[in-house]
């Protein structure tokens, strides 16, 4: 399961940005908004008649794949950068 | 003679294209085959885990790059999540596509094998050279 998403953006004659989210906390302080996603979720799988546990089992799985993904883009002096951990 | 070479000349023969086509698919290989034993040459020994993407580019004068690292789990997961799309929104893609010009039917694409097309990337690797732009896709 991921742990931490790190973004970095740096643009010209601008500060670097960087932070870290801890993916845990941020889940936990969201967990109002994602007990609504997956409700609207589960109602979406009725309506198109998809099993709502494999759905889920799915969706979980392509989460915790997300570890390790990186996306560097450099364009000139402009640089973004998201790595997943 | 490789197989590609004696193709070209095959083609010229025939007909199918002219002399300096030949030359340039001729040129190309020669480039192509010594980037090619580069790239399986910096791919570490053992199962690929990650789907790189590099982009380098020049435009306007100003150094472009885009680095992607995509887990092959994630595509995994990507293809399993893929196959819970229901038939109904499957037809209405495979319409767009239709009328984009990509006559590209979606239902048949079973999820096996869609899996076993990401097993098999990690032997896959596509470079392409142009003036302003290299690409590169591999997995390592």
């Amino acid at each position: 399961m991921p742990q931490l998403v790190t973004v970095r953006v740096q643009r010209p004659s601008r500060r670097l940005i960087r932070f870290w989210l801890p993916v845990l906390p941020v889940a936990l302080v969201f967990s109002p908004l994602l007990m609504l996603a997956a409700l609207v979720a589960v109602v979406a799988c009725v309506v198109y008649r998809i099993s709502v546990l494999q759905a889920f089992v799915t969706g979980w799985r392509f989460f915790c794949a997300l570890s390790g993904t990186r996306v560097d883009v450099h364009e000139g002096r402009s640089a973004v950068l998201v790595t997943i951990r | 003679m490789t197989e590609q070479r004696r193709d070209i000349l095959d083609m010229l023969a025939e007909g199918k294209i002219t002399a300096e086509e030949a030359d340039q698919l001729i040129a190309a290989l020669d480039r192509g085959r010594p980037s090619v034993a580069t790239a399986s040459d910096l791919r570490p020994a053992g199962k690929p885990k990650y789907l790189r993407v590099e982009v380098d580019t020049t435009e306007g004068g100003e150094p472009g790059r885009v680095n992607v690292r995509v887990p092959l789990q994630l595509l995994r997961a990507g293809v399993r999540l893929a196959a819970l799309i229901p038939p109904q929104a499957l037809v209405k893609a495979n319409e767009e596509l239709g009328k984009n010009g990509i006559p590209f039917d979606l239902t048949q694409l079973k999820p096996e094998q869609l899996e076993e097309l990401v097993e098999h990337l990690g032997d896959m690797t596509v470079e392409v050279d142009q003036p302003d732009a290299k690409v590169r896709v591999f997995c390592d």
